[in-house]
Formats: C-alpha cells, structure tokens, sequence
C-alpha cells in the first residue's frame, strides 16, 4: 500500500491547506503562440495541427513552459504539476497517427495495439514525461530554496480521448476502442516515466471515466511492485452538474469507494464545474472520505472574450475557494483551465491563516449503531 | 463493524441489520433461461434479466457465466460491458462468480465501481490464494471466500471455522485485506438427502455463521442459498419455504448477505404452520425423521401441486373485504385488487375511507412485517405496487367528488404541492408512501420523487414544479445526517419553502437541534402521517401561517434550549479545579461502613418495592401531567388517572402474586481515595491496594461569581487529608421476566397491557434503587437514624447522593463499564451493557454512592477542550471517542 503517513507534505497538510498550481494550457494561450511555435525544428514535419498538443510545448519551448513553473511557485503553488496531461501514447496518436476513421475504418482494439507498440510514439511519451519531471523538479528546487520553503512535484496522469466505459457505436453498446490492458501499459509507461524524472507524488487527475482512472491506478501499483518504489498517489475527479463523473457517470461517493483501496494522500474534483457548482460534490467528498481533499475548479464556464477563455477572475476564485476553506471542505487548494498565476495568487492569499480539513484517524465512515 | 461499501455508478453502504441481497438470474448455473439467451448469442434479452432483478431489489447482481458452451472471458466481458452501458442496471454493484480466475479477472478490468469477486479460496494453496488475493485487492473490489482448502471442502463447523480462521488470518496479517470487504461463504450444502451426516448441515452453516461474526472482526457471511434446499428440486413449495426459514434462522445469526432470487421469496410469517414446522425440523435438524416427514407431506403437496395452491388462492378469497385486501397488500398479490377495491367503496360510501380504513390497515401490517424482519423489501415494494393500484382505482372517484362539490358551489382548489423524497442513501419509503398518500387524498398535489433521493435533484425538482413544501424522509441513522445536509443546501440556495421532515429516527429534539438551525425557514418534525395534514395545512393557510410557525419557532427554542445551550463562557480547567466544593474534612463526617466488598441480592421481595414507587413518572409515561396523588383528584384528569392507577395496581397485584418478574441487585462499599478528578478504589481500609478507578468530570461553564466548580471527585476525602472515606456502587434490575410477560399480552394484541407491564418495571427498578440506598445507609452506619417516610424518600431527604453514568453530574456512560467490572455485574444479576452502555433489561438502575453530608446532585454543563483532552489522557481514550461519547457536553464544535 502507498505510504503516506511520512510524507513531509502530510505534515504541511495538517497545518494548512497546501496550493497546487493553476492550467497549463489556457495560461500558455497568453504567451501568444503559433503553430510554427510548438513545431520548432523537431516537428516541423508532423502531418497534422500540433498547437493543441501543449505538451509538446515541454520539448520545443521549455523556456517558456520554466517561465510558467516559477510564476506558479511565485505566485505561493506548493505543489506544480508536469505538462503532461496528455503524455501517453494513446492521447498522442491523436497527432500523429492517421486516423482510420477518415479512410472508412473505425478505432478499435487493434489500432490501438499498435499505437501502444509504436516505437515513435512510446520514445515521445516517454521524452515529455521525463523531460517536463525533470523541469518541474529543477524550478521546484530552486525556488523552494530561494524561498526556504519545500515544494513538490505532482506528475500528472490525464484522461485520455478513449474511454473504457461507453461504446463509440451507438449501434453495440458492447464495443469498445480499447482494452482494460492497453490503457494500463499506456498508463505504466507514463507513470515508469514520471518517476524517472523525478516526482514526488503521482496525480491521476480530471478522471471523467471511473474505469479508465481505474486503469491507471492498477498501472501504478504495477509499477510500484516491479520496481520496487512507493510515492503517494492523488486522485481528482471531473463531475458534471449531477456530481457524476462526465463519460462514466459515477456519483462522487461511489467513486470513493471504488479508490479508497489505493489510500491516496489526496482525493478531491478538479476542472469541468466551476468552483460555484461544485459545492455540494465537495461537502460529500469531505464527509466520505478519511483521507486529504483537494479542489482545483475551472475558472467558471468558457468564456471566449475573456483573455483566458474563462469566465472567473481571480478575486472570484479566491472567494469561492475561501468560502469552500471556511465551511472546512479542503486541503489542497488551486485551479484548473482559465487558472493564470494571477488566480493562484490571489488563492493562495485568500487562504493564508484559513485552517485546513481536519485530518482524523476516525473511519468517517462507520456505521453508525 | 465496518459495513461494507460497495458501488456501481452509484454507491452502496451496508446498513446495519438489513440483510443484502444478490441477484442469482444471471447465473448461468441458476437459471437457464439466461444461460440459453447467453448461449444463444441474445445479449440484451440477457441484459433485460439483469434489468429485473434490479427492479425487482436486488442491492448486487451475481454475475455467472460458468458454463461448459460458454467462452467464459469473452461472455463475462462482453455482458459487463454491456451492463455498463444500461444506466438502470450499471448503478448496482456487481458480483463477478467464477471458479476460473481467468474470468474473475475479466471481470474486474470491466467494472468502475467497487464489486465482489466471487470467489477466492486455500484450495490451491496458501501462494495462490495470497495472489488472488492481492490482485482483487489492486482492482479494488471486495472477496468472496469460500471455506474450502487444500485438502476439500468444509462441511462441518469445526472444519469451516478452522478454515475461515486461518483464511483471515493470511488476508488481514498478509496480505493486508481490509477485514470489512472479506466475506465468507462457509458452504451452504444440502440436507435432508437421505444421508445421515447431511442433517446438520444447516445447523452447521448457521453456528459457523455466527462464530465468524462473533470471532473475525468485520468480516461478512454470505452463501448461495437455494444450495439448501437442492434435494427437493421439483418442488417448488418446500423449497421457498425452506429457503425462508434457513434464512430468517441464518440472518439471525449474522448472515449478511446472500445470493437469492429477489423477485421470489416466501414470507416466513406466512409460511403454513404444518409446513414450517416440518421444515425447521429438517433444518435445525430437530428429529431423526425430518426428512422423511417432511418429504412424505412434501409428496402431498406436490400431488395436489396446482390444486392445493388454487384452492388456498380460494380460500383467501372467501374472507371479509378488508381481509382481502389486508392479504393483497401483505402478499403483494394484485390480481383481485380492483374488484376489492371497487367492493371496498361500495361498502364504506366514500373513495377516502377506503384508502383511510382498509388500505391504510393493510400497509401498517406490511410495515410491522418489515420492522421485525419478517419481510423482505422487494415484497415490501410489491406491496406498495399494490397499494398504488388501489389508489389509483379511486383517484378517478375522488376527482368525482371534487367535482360535485365544484359544481355544488364550493370552491375546490389544490391547496399546494408537496415535493417529497426519501433522502440519498436510504430506501424506506412506507411511511413517506402514506404521507403522501393521506396528503393527496386531502387534495394536495403530491410530487413523490421516490427513494435515494440526492439532495440537489430534490431542490431542482422543487423549482421547477414551483413547490409549496418539501418533504424528507428516512429511517435510517445516517439520513438523519443527509437531511441536515438538503437543509444546508435549501439556505444556501436560498430557498423560501418550509421544510418537513418525517421517518422512523428522525424526532422532534434532533429536528429542533440539529437539522433547524441550518435553514431559515421553518423545519417541522411530523411525527406521523395524522399530522402531515395539519401541520401542512397550517402552513399553507394565509390566516394561521403566521401564527403557527411563531408557535413552531418558540416550541423549538424550547427544544434547543433544553437540549443543548448555546456556547457559553468556560472557566479554564485549572481555574475551575482551584474552585472545587470546599469541605472541611471531618472523621465525623466518614463513617465507616460496616463492610467492604460486594453484596448480591437475588429474587429481593417485589412487595417491599411496592412502597418505595414514586408513581408521578408512571403518569407522565401515559401522557398524563401531574404530581401523585394530587393527579387523582385533577379535575380534568383525574377519572381518567384513577382508572390508570387501578388498572396498574391490578396488574402489579398480579405481578407480585405470580412472580412474574424478578428482582436482582449487586452493590458494593470501597475504600476510597480522591485524586484530583479521578477515585481510586482499594481493597483494603489502608488504601494501598488499588482496584480501579472512576474518572469524573469537572464543571466549567456558568459559574457566576464564587459558585465552585463541583466534580463528583470532591465528595470524597483527598489524599492528603489522611482521612479513610469510602465509595459505593450498585446496579438493579426488575426487568427478569418482563419480555415474555409483555410478549405474551402483545400476542394477543394487547398493547395496553405490554406497555403497562413495561411502565411498572421501570418504577419497580427506580423503587428498588430507592429501597437499595435506605439499606445501604444503614449498612454505612449513618442512615440509622435517619427515620423517613417513603414520601421523605422520594424527595431524597436523606444525608448522601447515588448518581448514575450518563446522567447530568457525570454524562460520561462507559463509566458503567468501571461499575459492571467492579461489581461483575452481568454474571450477579443478568444486566448486560449494549456496545452504546445502554442497560438490558431496560428496567434496571445503577450508579455510584456517596455518603457525605456535603454531596449533592449538580449538572456538569459544558465543557471546553482541555478538559476533553486531559479526560482523555485520564481514561485512555482518544480525543475523539471521548467527544462522541460527551456530544452533548461539549463547549466546541469538534468537527473544526
């Protein structure tokens, strides 16, 4: 089992509520770049559009991506997230596999074997997992030190545009794309990689398919036992307005139970709900679940005039994420998409002094006599 | 015990003392009807079985496809994906059975939630089992274990424990298994097959069953019932009553949970005498000739087959209308339900008197069924099917009516709507059902959202149908939690609506002081379907609205006010124990008793109590306010308090003359030592050998100017006064007895008599704990002078005080724990302590003894968190039991 009870950042979590940064990808958009820009010299070629695949942007414009890492860390994030939200080979073949679709075929479990045995593919994977570790680490350490305060690296284990769950044809609810096993080795490779670089925890996070994210967390166990490593796992949820996760649509406690085994340092919702609706999913989280809570919300709804795509600014943020600190609901504190350094900034301010979740060894979830 | 959560898309929560159901109609070993639709490739008529049982209450569907024509990977994948597409089906938890691990493993790469798997087992060996064991545990699902290993099944319960044992032992010390998610199948085999060592099989199963709940902590019991009954395949009849009985014997033990056919199971309360008696005998094994009997009259049954079973349908059917119908409801049977309906109506004039007269008769028994387990709740949901046809036959009537009295000139119009919803994570409904029931036969319009309800699906619901009132309901203790939370939800969405709440646990206090204050509107308890309307009414009237809910709001403040003061001001702990009660120590002031140890009496002369009754609660029991004996000569009440009182002294005639309950005291006198809030008792007079220690609690609130702040601690002579004190306890009962003497009025439906019965045993107890202190007075040395009359008694004249754990001057009840082992108090007088320190019999009385002149009853009020803590340092306990068990003494709110 994942121990977590020595971890310095269980600690800090008794004490106060930890930040975790904001979204990569909607404060890339206000750098202003090109397709020309995410291409560089190495993927100039690639057939297809590339400037949606941000984590690309780790390998050919890491000076900006390091430039976002120290203005989380500055803007008071304890904990940084990799750029590799879509690092696996599953989420890039989207880029750089033809797709059958377009040639009459359709995806099923045999493009995706090959997807998975692609050696291109699992050389990429692997490079952005290492590689943005390794940069979070390095901006992790150096402004922990200037600062004197220790912070982490969360290595980030995203959805995928496949899901284990719903069938793509309407005509056989029993088919799917992919298997259980291929989205675990696409999940292990990402994970073996992550570790390699350097992370402190691993966050299987914006789970919008119980049954994938179920993929990943026996990926990781896998790894952990053949390699005989432990980190602290994460776990965050994408629900809908009903609570339910977006494809799967499972209820927040009954995706508590189906996680708990892992006993992860953290369990809590992420992106899709704006922090406004999200109030109620989280007070049940709070209340089922006997380990840390985190909340890192959309800033709102997509809003197309607002420079960061979102409606919320970060005043808006700060008071909801307050409101949420001062009913006792969280530990762990930050944004997701529409969430600039600005936002966590004014997070982080909004939280300072607020105490955190209480942490108890109590079972919150004993019958009661 | 941890209970077992599970879940599909939704979640599943084990509730205490409701037995689980596993569907078993999509196992291809159970059914082959789905084994066909399986091997014939027709998947979705296959998902359409799957869908029934749900329908029809199955909590988890067992999932079997252990066929040797069937590729078992690919169909358990496919027919779980499929599930997992087919929102009804895919919010159950599934149960993935297989012997091959192959396909449990298939099955749980398809499940998103928590599921069973079904089964692992030692039968290839201590690695394989650990292996098996450790993946199950990586999917996250819970285990089936099967007592078997390495050298066969277990069939008798000295091999299935031993197995079972040694099998949790590997899970929880090995593999590190949580406990809560292991459940045993300890075999159900077989029996009356002819064959002599088969007949205890059942016995075996139920003793195994009860030794692993009582010796494996939280671990589960679960087994294939219809196994039981294999030998009489064929034979429908007996099998159903024989599937009845084993479980309502099991489920007595502590089955948990069991793979059943939901749709059909027997009533044990109904199953025919001659038969179940014939059954239990094969299953408890009660004579060597069981089987034999039981298959002989089974023959019988069999020959008539159809014609016994329409010729019983007949006889039903010959019975009064209200019979009828009561029999409808309680078997679920709709076929006749119409006409009985429509006879009904015919016979009571009015639509609404038959839904308030027969239909409503009818569904108070399926709720009594339900309450003492006697009924399973898909037959509980049948009924209520049935109730609703019913209903719905004479809505059409009741529009009727209105009508008329429109067209008459009275003014006819829905006088508001009414969103009801039992709360998330419950499933009773009865209740709500006749709420709503009676709320629409009074013209509201009734929205009954149904059971499981979310909070947020409730709120938007009454938006958008622009609701007058909402309704919650729940009979569980965790919906009482769930209902705080809609309330929480209504004020911060800033509803405007009143808020009802009803259901078995919920009460008035816990509305009042709990769920209200969260809600600015008005939150009204309903105690019971009669004050639905009322209550509604009043609320939606424009003339009483105002009144009623000052009147509302006043009556909870009272509550509130009783129940739990508001934060007050702590003096802190170290303050406050400077301000203990000063008292000068004088040997005069210690007696000394003239013995130590303990006392036991036994069958203690229940004539003797009699005198020592203090008959003024006997009255408030019976809702009769007033001070004996004056309350007899109560120019409103008084008739009515006489006849009460003669009928009492009747049956207390009765009681003494028959002995029909029995007395039984132990008490004990300590040598004893305060030190600091703590006592410490001693065997012997120098005090050097410890026994135990009590721990007693200090007072820190209100204390207004030089008020001390009292801990029981200060009636007892410190330490440093060199002064030998003592301390007493003691704990009695008259309760022996009392249930079966209750019982048996009860069966014959006498009511009054069981509460009387009841009533009288409680003040025999208070009277004995009365009678017990004046001897021990005596026995102390200083009460034998004392010289007061009874009346004198029970207003406590006398020198000295006998506080009780969980009562105002020491709230704390595991102080009784200290007591029971001092006094070893269950072996001496049958009391036992329940795991929440409650007393059982509930007649009995225990406390502590106190004799100096200076000690007096107080209340410990609030107190703050040092105190909580340093108690907790004193009595080993954590922090938070400590402030589970003192809730409602606590200055703080210990969630923040």
């Amino acid at each position: 089992m994942t121990k977590t009870s020595q971890h310095p950042l269980v600690e800090i979590l008794k004490e106060r509520i930890a930040i975790i940064d904001g979204a990569m990808g909607t404060t890339i958009r206000t750098y202003g770049m090109t397709e020309a820009d995410i291409r560089g010299e190495r993927f100039k070629d690639a057939k297809k559009d590339l400037l949606n695949n941000g984590d690309l942007f780790t390998l050919t414009q890491p000076k900006m991506i390091g430039d976002i890492h120290r203005r989380f860390l500055e803007a008071g994030a304890d904990i940084l997230e990799t750029n590799t939200f879509g690092a696996t080979t599953i989420a890039q073949s989207e880029f750089f596999v033809d797709d059958p679709r377009e040639h009459g075929g359709r995806k099923d479990p045999d493009f995706y074997q090959k997807v998975i045995d692609d050696p291109f593919l699992k050389k990429l994977a692997w490079e952005i997992n290492e590689t943005s570790a390794q940069q979070c680490r390095e901006w992790a350490d150096r402004i922990g030190k200037a600062t004197g305060r220790q912070r982490f690296v969360a290595g980030a284990l995203g959805p995928l545009t496949v899901s284990l769950s719903n069938s793509p044809d309407a005509n056989d609810p029993g088919f799917r794309s992919v298997t259980f096993d291929q989205v675990k080795t696409a999940y292990a490779e990402q994970a073996r990689a992550l570790i390699a670089g350097g992370v402190d925890f691993l966050l299987v996070e914006t789970i919008f398919d119980s049954l994938n994210a179920k993929a990943a967390l026996v990926a990781i166990r896998e790894v952990f036992d053949e390699d005989k490593i432990e980190l602290p796992v994460m776990i965050s949820a994408a629900v809908g307005r009903g609570g339910e996760t977006l494809i799967s649509a499972q209820t927040t406690e009954a995706f508590w139970n189906a996680v708990e085994h892992v006993k992860p340092l953290s369990v809590g919702l992420n992106c899709s709900l704006g922090p406004d609706l999200m109030y109620p999913f989280l007070e049940e989280l709070s209340q089922k679940a006997n380990v840390a809570v985190s909340c890192y919300p959309n800033a709102g709804l997509p809003n197309p005039l607002s420079p960061t795509g979102f409606n919320f600014g970060p005043e808006d943020m700060a008071k909801y994420l307050s409101d949420f600190a001062k009913a006792g609901l969280i530990n762990i504190a930050g944004g997701c998409c529409g969430n600039t350094p600005e936002h966590i900034a004014a997070i982080a301010k909004a939280l300072e002094g607020l105490p955190p979740r209480k942490l108890g060894e109590k079972d919150a979830v004993e019958v009661a006599a | 015990m941890k209970p077992l959560r599970l879940s599909g898309s939704q979640p599943f929560t084990q509730q205490q003392g409701v037995f689980i159901m596993i569907g078993e109609r999509t196992n291809v070993a159970g059914s082959p009807k789905f084994a066909r639709l399986i091997k014939d490739g027709k998947y979705e008529e296959a998902v359409s079985v799957a869908r029934q049982q749900v329908e029809s209450g199955a909590n988890v569907l067992d999932i079997c496809m252990d066929e040797g024509m069937i590729d078992g990977v690919a169909a358990m994948t496919r027919f779980l994906l499929l599930l997992a597409s087919e929102p009804e089906v895919a919010k159950v938890p599934f149960m993935v059975d297989s012997s091959n691990w192959a396909v449990l493993q298939a099955g749980l790469k398809c499940m998103q939630g928590k599921g069973i798997v079904n089964s692992i087992s030692l039968k290839e060996g201590e690695d394989a089992f650990c292996n098996h064991a450790a993946t199950v545990l990586k999917y996250g699902a819970a285990a089936v274990v099967m007592a078997f290993d390495e050298n066969g099944q277990a069939a008798d319960f000295a091999d299935k424990i031993r197995v079972c044992e040694r099998a949790y032992r590997i899970l929880v010390d090995k593999v590190g298994f949580p406990a809560e998610d292991i459940i045993f199948d300890p075999n159900i085999l077989t029996v009356a097959t002819g064959m002599e060592e088969h007949n205890n099989y059942a016995v075996d199963f139920i003793r195994a069953t009860k030794w692993i709940k009582e010796n494996l902590p939280s671990a589960k019991v679960s087994g294939g019932v219809s196994n039981i009954s294999f030998s009489f395949r064929g034979n429908n009849r007996v099998r159903e009553a024989m599937h009845a009985a084993f479980l309502y014997h099991a489920i007595n033990a502590g089955l948990d949970m069991g793979i059943v056919n939901a749709g059909m199971l027997e009533v044990y309360e109904e199953i025919e005498p001659k038969l179940k008696e014939l059954v239990e005998d094969v299953l408890l094994n009660r004579r060597p000739d069981a089987t034999e009997r039981l298959v002989e009259f089974g023959e019988t049954l069999k020959g008539e087959g159809a014609v016994v079973a329409e010729k019983k349908e007949e006889e039903w059917r010959h019975g009064s209308v209200e019979d009828r119908l009561t029999h409808a409801l309680v078997k679920g049977i709709d076929n006749y339900i119409e006409g009985d309906t429509e006879e009904a109506r015919a016979k009571l004039g009015r639509p609404l008197a038959v839904i308030e007269g027969p239909l409503m008769a009818g569904m108070s028994v399926v709720g009594d069924l339900f309450g003492a387990g006697k009924m399973f709740l898909p037959q509980v949901v049948k009924s209520a099917r049935v109730m609703k046809k019913a209903v719905a036959y004479l809505t059409p009537f009741m529009e009727e009516e209105k009508a008329a009295l429109a067209a008459a000139g009275h003014e006819v119009k829905a006088q508001g709507k009414i969103v009801l919803a039992t709360v998330k994570g419950d499933v009773h409904d009865i209740g709500k059902n006749i709420v709503g029931v009676v709320l629409a036969c009074n013209n509201y319009e009734v929205i009954d959202m149904g059971v499981m309800v979310p909070a947020e699906k409730i709120l938007e619901r009454a938006k958008e149908v622009k609701a007058d009132i909402i309704g919650l309901s729940g009979l569980i203790t965790p919906s009482l939690e769930e209902m705080v939370h809609v309330a929480r939800e209504m004020e911060r969405q800033q509803f405007k609506l009143p808020l009802l709440i009803g259901g078995a646990t919920t009460s008035r206090a816990h509305t009042a002081v709990k769920i209200a204050p969260h809600y600015s509107e008005p939150v009204v308890h309903i105690v019971d379907a009669s004050r639905a309307v009322p209550v509604t009414t009043s609320l939606l009237s424009d003339e009483n609205r105002e009144d009623f809910i000052d009147q509302h709001r006043a009556e909870y403040e009272a509550v509130r006010k009783a129940h739990a003061a508001p934060q007050v001001k702590t003096i802190p702990l170290a303050e406050a124990r400077k301000r203990r009660q000063p008292i000068e120590w004088r040997k005069v002031d210690l007696p000394q008793p003239e013995f130590t140890g303990v006392r036991v009496l036994d069958d203690f002369s229940l004539a003797t109590l009699r005198d020592y009754i203090d008959w003024t609660p006997f009255f408030h029991t019976w809702e009769l306010k007033g001070v004996y004996p004056r309350i007899l000569d109560d120019e409103r009440q008084g008739a009515q308090a006489r006849q009460l009182f003669s009928e009492a002294n009747a049956l207390l005639d009765r009681i003494i003359r028959e002995k029909l309950l029995k007395a039984r005291a132990v008490y004990g006198l300590f040598p004893a030592i305060a030190n600091g809030d703590d006592v410490e008792l001693c065997g012997d007079s120098a005090r050097t050998q410890p026994i135990t220690k009590l721990h007693f609690l200090r007072q820190q609130a209100n204390r207004e100017g030089s008020e001390p702040c009292r801990s029981l601690a200060d009636f007892i002579a410190p330490h440093e006064t060199g002064m030998c004190d003592h301390i007493g306890a003691f704990a009695v009962t008259t309760g022996i007895g009392l249930k079966e003497f209750a019982d048996s009025f009860r069966a014959k439906h006498d009511d009054y008599n069981a509460i009387m019965a009841e009533a009288l045993a409680d003040r025999l107890a208070e009277a004995f704990a009365e009678c017990l202190h004046k001897r021990v007075r005596d026995e102390w040395g200083y009460g034998r002078d004392e010289n007061l009359s009874p009346e004198d008694l029970i207003h406590e004249k006398y020198r000295g005080i006998r506080p009780a754990p969980g009562y105002p001057a020491c709230p704390d009840h595991t102080e009784k724990g200290t007591i029971w082992h001092l006094l070893d108090v269950e072996a001496k007088t049958g009391i036992k302590l329940t795991e929440s320190y409650a007393m059982w019999p509930g007649s009995s009385v225990s406390g502590l003894y106190f004799a100096h002149p200076e000690s007096r009853y107080f209340t410990l009020g609030k107190i703050d968190r040092e105190q909580v803590a340093d108690y907790a340092e004193r009595k080993g306990m954590s922090v938070a039991e400590v402030e589970r068990w003192l809730a409602p003494n606590l200055n703080y709110d210990p969630g923040r």
